[in-house]
């Protein structure tokens, strides 16, 4: 059985300049230990579907089951990686990534041990007693990732966190990013506008029209899943993969 | 270090000396220059008063005991509206924050009594609490409590949304969101706060006090120049620039402390 699963997924949003359709009869799924890419125009509703998946909204109609179960009732088995790391400046590394489970009233040794193990793992334990600011802009989307993970979320939703870095961060980031999800053996949905970064990173990518949102088409991605993201940059297929996804995107006017 | 920087830093270094005598040197000669003048008869010292006389009025005030009960009053009545008004006003803006009903509705009400000048509601304010400290206190408060709302509630409206979207979607509630966001996020927003209501204090003690008081430094103040006594009134004058300075230096260390651990 999936992880994830979306049924006939509406959204409408209602403001006094009336209502706006944002997702129309969404359905995919999401499968244990996947890294699915949704790509789509700007402002066609990709991250509503994130909201909606963090428990932030709630569909307009159809279903979100997540292991089986209606998504409003496992609040917690998703972890949210917002756009930019959205560090608390007041905090020290390991109380930002302690965050989640100081709400959650779970901070219990297990997990103040396991934060630990990230950190030392990811090469932020020097830092833990440091400021956001003390870092550079790569270690603080580690630090933002590990603080996704510390919850031990049955799935990760990354908001375009790497939008604001510079290209070649980017690129590392990426990478880091990436590789620590596969060893901890997470599933993850990503929502990016950038193509690459979604052929780099995941096993399969949703293409979704503009707005009122409907998924255009699924791919799947075969490149080598032991390759980093950079190298599968260099394989044969990316390039056409590439093509594919632009051409799907491209034709939004149907 | 290259002998180039070590000449920068020197450079700079004599450059602040020199600020720090010709501003010394300033205050010494625009003393000196008021005393000559005094003294030789250049300017009537009944009007002006002078440095020797306005020491000679301290003096004579600190001797009777009289120096530290004006100063005490205006003192307490200062630091007392200070944080009354920095406590509520920001008490007020949480609850404003909270809840959005009473946040819209109390929106032209704040404008309107942010627009209107404070000292007119002096009348009233005599009849309602008494001519005393109390009335002094008020004026203060008012002053400085509707500036002190709008600023913390701009402050408290304006941290990141997506911050709090990430807090929300880890399941957390209003009061954690406020706790743990909200306040620290703000910090800066209510250090600027206290020096503003540290200013505004000092204005709505004074002009409590020229309205109501018996003892006070605005009592001096009005005191002296209904008996023509100037010397009384510039001795005033330079006590309140003293105290006024030395409260606001307090609330720069106070800013310092809390910025090295925020």
């Amino acid at each position: 059985m999936a992880l994830l699963e979306l049924k006939n997924v509406s959204h409408i949003y209602h403001s006094e300049q009336g209502e706006t359709e944002a997702l129309r009869d969404i359905s995919f799924s999401v499968e244990r230990e996947e890294f699915v890419a949704i790509v789509g125009p700007s402002g066609c509703g990709k991250s509503t579907i994130l909201s909606l998946l963090a428990g932030l909204l709630k569909q307009s109609s159809g279903s979100i089951l997540l292991d089986g179960k209606p998504i409003e009732e496992t609040p917690t088995a998703t972890s949210l990686m917002p756009q930019r790391d959205q560090l608390f400046e007041w905090r020290n590394i390991k109380n930002n990534v302690l965050l989640g489970p100081e709400i959650m009233r779970n901070k219990t040794p297990e997990i103040i041990a396991y934060a630990d193990r990230l950190l030392e793992k990811y090469g932020l334990i020097d830092f833990a007693k440091k400021k956001p600011s003390e870092l550079s802009g790569g270690m603080r989307q580690r630090a933002s990732l590990i603080r996704t993970l510390v919850t031990s979320p049955e799935l990760l939703l990354l908001d375009e966190p790497f939008s604001a870095l510079d290209f070649q961060t980017r690129i590392n980031v990426c990478d880091d990013v990436s590789r620590i999800i596969k060893e901890e053996k997470r599933t993850a949905i990503l929502v990016t506008h950038d193509i690459n970064e979604a052929i780099s990173m995941s096993d399969k990518i949703i293409v979704l029209s503009k707005r009122p949102a409907h998924v255009k088409r699924i791919f799947n991605i075969e490149l080598d899943k032991s390759l980093p993201p950079i190298k599968r940059r260099e394989q044969k297929s990316f390039p056409i993969y590439f093509k594919m996804i632009w051409k799907e995107l491209e034709d939004y006017d149907e | 270090m290259s002998e180039e920087h070590v000449q920068y830093l020197k450079k700079q270094k004599i450059r602040k000396l020199v600020i720090r005598i010709i501003q010394i040197g300033l205050l010494i000669f625009l003393f000196g220059l008021w005393e000559l003048s005094a003294e030789l008869g250049w300017i009537d010292p009944f009007i002006t008063s002078s440095p020797s006389r306005v020491v000679k009025s301290i003096i004579e005030l600190t001797r009777t005991g009289e120096l530290f009960k004006h100063i005490g009053a205006t003192l307490w009545e200062t630091v007392v509206s200070f944080l009354l008004s920095t406590v509520l006003g920001t008490l007020i803006a949480i609850v404003f924050w909270w809840n959005s009903l009473a946040r819209a509705v109390s929106e032209p009400y704040l404008v309107v009594l942010n627009a209107l000048p404070k000292i007119a509601l002096g009348p009233i304010i005599i009849i309602w609490v008494g001519a005393g400290a109390s009335a002094i206190i008020t004026m203060a408060l008012l002053i400085s409590l509707i500036i002190t709302i709008i600023s913390m509630l701009s402050g408290f409206l304006s941290v990141d949304k997506e911050k709090i979207e990430l807090m929300r979607a880890m399941g957390a509630n209003k009061w954690q969101i406020l706790v743990k966001l909200v306040i620290p996020y703000n910090i800066p927003t209510l250090l600027s706060v206290l020096k503003i209501n540290v200013g505004l204090s000092w204005v709505g003690t004074i002009m409590g006090e020229y309205m109501v008081s018996r003892e006070g430094i605005g009592y001096l103040l009005v005191y002296g120049s209904q008996i023509f006594k100037l010397d009384l009134v510039m001795a005033s004058t330079i006590m309140l620039c003293i105290l006024a300075t030395l409260m606001y230096l307090i609330i720069s260390l106070i800013e310092k402390l809390i910025r090295k651990f925020f």
